[in-house]
């Protein structure tokens, strides 16, 4: 069940940013928004259910872009890997430091991207449009990060209560 | 004998050579050629089609009905008008230009089919780093990778994945895309490839050529993948460096990719296929 639900707001936040926000000119160059959702994973899901879905929906989002395959997959796993590594020394959960978890996961995920596309793309340069647009990812997710995230943690509370009652009722 | 510490940054320097290791290799194959892949696509496509039908509903009831009704449609039809004239205007110079070189052939082929099918874009690319969108058209309407798509402005793009009823289209902006194709005056020859800001660079143009700012570049056919004669786009910027054998050409693509929602797939001509005699 908690997997169907993981599976919902995966396919919801795909189809957001692939069709609607490329339309609204001031979300022209929002950052990737499965990052605050992996990082959501990273923090307050297990292993297992975070490893899953971020293979699965890693693997969507290589084939939906032009991107080299297995892109959006490293992206995620590092992700994954870093925030549950800053776990250990850092209570992230804290909501002073949640905008800068998630501008630090924008910033690590873009330059996963710059890297890998310099390696396979030699002529690949830093110009000022790159710098600019990860400024602009990095800002929007300072400021809008930490309300997905506690989006995300106030849905899946609800959901998890919800399913709950439902078992505890049959039994 | 090694410590945790060290284990763990041999572990994560193994972790990403790995890493590196497999996204070199599977960036050299197709995956989604695979069964995966074209899962996936048939799974997240029909989705973003839906969400795609509903935006352009709202916004085509906002636009057309309770907003400027007549303002709206005269201008759609204005539009459409001169995207007309221009290709036409293109395509008749392009025309002029290569019957006086060929007026005194013979026998020649025609190369181009005209056969084109219509798409809509149903998803953009979720990185801004890539420049690629899914059209509703796949392997059931007879799309196959490699097609050229076109626009009535001018080239949008290539088909790179098919499922069977969506399609990847890798546009001409993307850093991966190369386009042959040939200054319309001056016949100077180069590959249009993705650069910046929605704008592309027209390499490998040799400095011999007298190419100027407002110079329309079109595609020279020898790619095999688009058409002769197809407006890719405008010289908006050139470059000349005292050494070297090449200048740098900037093209501002006629297509505004911003605003691309639908597309013509050209379609390849039927193979015939040989059957052996009895």
């Amino acid at each position: 069940m908690t997997y169907c639900f993981h599976i919902f707001i995966c396919l919801l936040l795909i189809v957001v940013q692939t069709t609607v926000m490329p339309y609204i000119p001031l979300f022209e160059r929002f950052y990737d928004l499965l990052t605050p959702f992996v990082i959501f994973l990273s923090i307050f899901r297990s292993n297992r259910e975070s490893l899953v879905i971020i293979f699965l929906f890693g693997f969507f989002m290589d084939i939906i872009s032009g991107g080299p395959f297995g892109l959006y997959i490293t992206a995620y796993v590092w992700l994954f890997i870093g925030v549950r590594w800053a776990i250990t020394f850092l209570h992230i959960g804290d909501s002073m430091l949640l905008p800068f978890v998630v501008a630090l996961g924008v910033l690590m995920e873009n330059f996963i991207f710059v890297v890998t596309s310099a390696m396979f793309e030699q002529s690949t340069r830093i110009s000022e449009v790159m710098v600019s647009t990860i400024i602009v990812q990095v800002l929007w997710a300072i400021f809008t990060g930490p309300l997905f995230l506690m989006l995300f943690n106030t849905s899946y509370r609800r959901w998890d209560r919800w399913v709950n009652e439902i078992f505890v009722r049959k039994t | 004998m090694f410590s945790k510490k060290m284990v763990l940054i041999i572990g994560v320097i193994v972790l990403i050579a790995v890493n590196v290791i497999l996204l070199s290799v599977f960036n050299r194959r197709y995956i989604s050629y695979y069964r995966p892949g074209r899962i996936a696509i048939s799974l997240i496509a029909p989705f973003q089609k839906a969400s795609t039908n509903t935006i352009r509903f709202v916004r085509d009831i906002w636009r057309h009905y309770f907003f400027v009704v007549n303002v709206a449609k005269e201008n759609d039809n204005y539009q459409k008008a001169l995207n007309k004239a221009l290709e036409k205007n293109i395509q008749l110079k392009e025309l002029r230009l290569s019957n006086s070189r060929l007026r005194n052939l013979l026998n020649f082929e025609k190369t181009i089919t005209n056969t084109v099918l219509s798409a809509e874009v149903i998803g953009k690319d979720p990185s801004p780093w890539f420049k690629t969108v899914l059209i509703d058209k796949g392997k059931n309407d007879g799309v196959e990778t490699g097609m050229a798509v076109v626009v009535p402005r001018g080239i949008a793009g290539q088909i790179t994945d098919v499922s069977s009823s969506y399609s990847k289209v890798l546009l001409i902006i993307d850093h991966n895309s190369a386009v042959d194709a040939l200054v319309q005056n001056d016949r100077a020859r180069g590959i249009i490839k993705g650069g910046t800001e929605g704008q592309c660079l027209f390499k490998y143009v040799l400095r011999k050529h007298d190419i100027e700012t407002g110079d329309i570049v079109v595609s020279s056919g020898l790619d095999g993948v688009f058409p002769k004669g197809l407006a890719v786009g405008y010289v908006s910027k050139v470059i000349k460096p005292k050494s070297g054998i090449f200048q740098e050409v900037t093209v501002t693509p006629y297509v505004d990719f911003e605003k691309l929602e639908e597309v013509l797939i050209v379609l390849n001509p039927k193979k015939k296929e040989f059957k052996p005699e009895k």
